[in-house]
């Protein structure tokens, strides 16, 4: 690769020359740019297009153009609103636990002197951070199994407090499901979740402290006053990420729950999921549509969120 | 007025000064432990799969959660029996290494010309990044990725599981290499560039060596991405000697036949034994990694 502009001292004849010679930088971007442009630009303009469509997969018709009937549609299909509503009812159960009680060890672990078990406590949280999402949910699927599973047993055999008569559903048509697939979230995202309030919490500097403290804080008001607004731009950035990624969970779902649309995790994602890969000729069109909207409906509450918490100096 | 102030201080040290260490004392035991019952709550549910898939079946179908006897022959059971256990391992195996490979290669160049060389529309293309992590892009473009592997030929093949897995991470990769150069200086840059390295060089002699601690968080990311993808391994296979673990795993219901409950859980602890192990190896690395501006951007 040619030596090309890596120094601010170096002047251009033109602009263009400049252009062009740095333009050879991209060469570095092109693999990225690549796959950024086969895997991810391409099929979503596709999904637009598809979305305006009665394409099915399986159907030997030409796809048709059937401007706006597919939105028009969901906007009116009851499984979708019921979809967007569990998928939102999810949300608000997984969002305070899947920052709160990171904030809470994160700064539990931040007090810890001893730098061994400092680093030890940093060790075994981050444990479920190396197990891929799916494999966890895989797991927690057979802890919550009604009959195997851990928790039911330790309720029924060791601690005598339910028979299997009785004993707690947690997956399937129950009003537990949702919150124990929140729960099987924290639990993952626990970890890794600490680290990025550890780092927020490394960045405050120690003299901000010792002011505080000269000034007459108690450790309560040195939180409130002094730690919590230093880490405002996380939290920001961890409440706006996680409810995007909370609104369009679907493996959790789908390994969890499957594809009964009776369930409470038959959300919006499944169901598109269902249409464009399972049912009938497999609507593909109505589902791109169904993706869109629930896309959009998120980005408008993720564009709240940044309003709601925009800097406010 | 002065005075009085400062004849009162060193009073009020010598009073608090006994009772707060005795205080400090006594929140230190709590401190740890609730933060060893988090730790509790973290380990437990591994912790009973490991002793699952070393049960004997009647312990397993009995409710009891330690094993009454050690039985290893599960694993032995779950690789010889299981149909389609090796393809499936061999699968995944093949499937994550390319695409760590090819994502961690596409971050660090990307990454480096973004931070470090003159890049015309550097900030189109930071905030175009930063833009797919808040939208849905995995789920939106899903029936797309379908349809481009359907029409390559590329269902129920590991290159058409390959290409889309590299763009999963390659986003959130960029952005955390870019978090990565963005602590070394230019100064070290100029000095080689005096020297007469091109930019090439410079990345290949002077970088590699500098970011070797934000690689060991890159690589980790992505094979914990690409080792347990599901919903695209799910979407693009339907046959059962293509499939990955995670799909496998996830497809399995454990009962009495072929599945039994321990060998199921043999099979697991082997899927989650690699990522757990790295981890523990490159520990340190990991966590200076993410302490150099990993978890910044």
């Amino acid at each position: 690769m040619a030596s090309t502009a890596l120094s601010p001292g170096v002047t251009y004849r033109s602009s263009r020359l400049h252009w062009l010679r740095d333009g050879i930088n991209w060469l570095y971007v092109l693999p990225a740019l690549f796959f950024f442009c086969m895997y991810m630009l391409y099929p979503i303009i596709e999904v637009v297009v598809i979305a305006f469509t009665d394409y099915k997969f399986l159907s030997d018709k030409p796809m048709q153009f059937v401007g706006l009937a597919n939105f028009i549609n969901a906007l009116q299909d009851p499984l979708v609103h019921l979809g967007l509503w569990r998928a939102l009812y999810f949300t608000l159960i997984f969002l305070p636990g899947v920052i709160f009680i990171p904030l809470f060890v994160a700064i539990l672990v931040d007090r810890v002197s001893n730098p061994t078990l400092a680093s030890l406590y940093r060790v075994i949280l981050l444990i479920p951070a190396v197990i891929p999402g799916p494999m966890i949910f895989v797991l927690w699927r057979w802890m919550y199994d009604f009959e195997v599973g851990p928790i039911n047993t330790i309720l029924v055999n060791y601690l005598h407090l339910f028979t299997y008569r009785n004993a707690p559903q947690w997956l399937g048509n129950s009003p537990l499901t949702i919150p124990a697939i929140a729960f099987v979230e924290w639990w993952w995202g626990l970890g890794y979740h600490t680290m990025f309030f550890l780092a927020g919490l490394a960045a405050i500097p120690r003299e901000l402290f010792e002011a505080a403290r000269v000034d007459g804080a108690n450790e309560w008001q040195m939180f409130w006053n002094v730690t919590l607004p230093r880490l405002r731009p996380i939290f920001v950035i961890l409440v706006v990420l996680r409810f995007g990624t909370a609104m369009a969970v679907i493996d959790e779902y789908i390994i969890m729950g499957g594809f009964n649309r009776a369930l409470p995790t038959y959300t919006w994602t499944v169901y598109m999921w269902h249409l464009a890969f399972n049912i009938g000729d497999w609507f593909q069109g109505y589902a791109a549509a169904i993706g869109w909207i629930g896309a959009a409906a998120m980005l408008i509450v993720v564009g709240f969120l940044f309003y709601v918490f925009r800097d406010r100096d | 007025m002065h005075v009085a102030a400062e004849s009162i201080r060193p009073a009020q040290a010598v009073a608090t000064y006994p009772r707060r260490k005795q205080g400090l004392r006594l929140s230190t035991v709590a401190l740890h432990a609730v933060l060893i019952f988090f730790c509790l709550v973290i380990i437990l549910p591994l912790l009973w799969v490991v002793l699952m898939s070393v049960k004997p079946v009647t312990d397993a179908y009995s409710g009891k959660l330690l094993p009454s006897q050690l039985d290893l022959t599960h694993y032995g059971y779950a690789l010889q029996r299981l149909p389609y256990i090796w393809r499936n391992f061999g699968n995944s195996i093949i499937v994550t290494f390319t695409t760590v490979i090819i994502t961690s290669t596409c971050a660090v160049l990307a990454g480096y010309a973004i931070v470090h060389l003159r890049l015309p529309g550097k900030l189109l293309l930071v905030s175009l990044l930063v833009g797919t992590l808040y939208f849905p892009t995995r789920l939106v473009s899903i029936i797309g990725i379908f349809r481009i592997q359907a029409s390559l030929g590329l269902i129920n093949t590991l290159p058409g599981l390959i290409l889309p897995y590299v763009t999963l991470n390659l986003a959130l990769s960029i952005l955390v290499m870019k978090g990565i150069f963005e602590q070394i200086s230019p100064e070290i840059l100029d000095a080689a560039r005096i020297d007469g390295a091109s930019s090439w060089r410079i990345l290949w002699m002077v970088m590699l060596p500098l970011i070797a601690n934000g690689l060991v968080v890159l690589l980790i990311i992505n094979f914990v991405t690409a080792w347990g993808e599901f919903l695209l391994a799910y979407t693009l296979t339907n046959d059962q000697a293509m499939r990955t673990l995670p799909v496998a795993l996830a497809t399995a219901m454990g009962g009495f036949g072929e599945w039994v409950w321990p060998a199921l859980a043999a099979v697991y602890v082997m899927a989650i034994a690699p990522g757990i192990t790295a981890f523990a190896i490159a520990q340190r690395w990991y966590m200076k990694g993410l302490q150099e501006g990993a978890l910044k951007f």
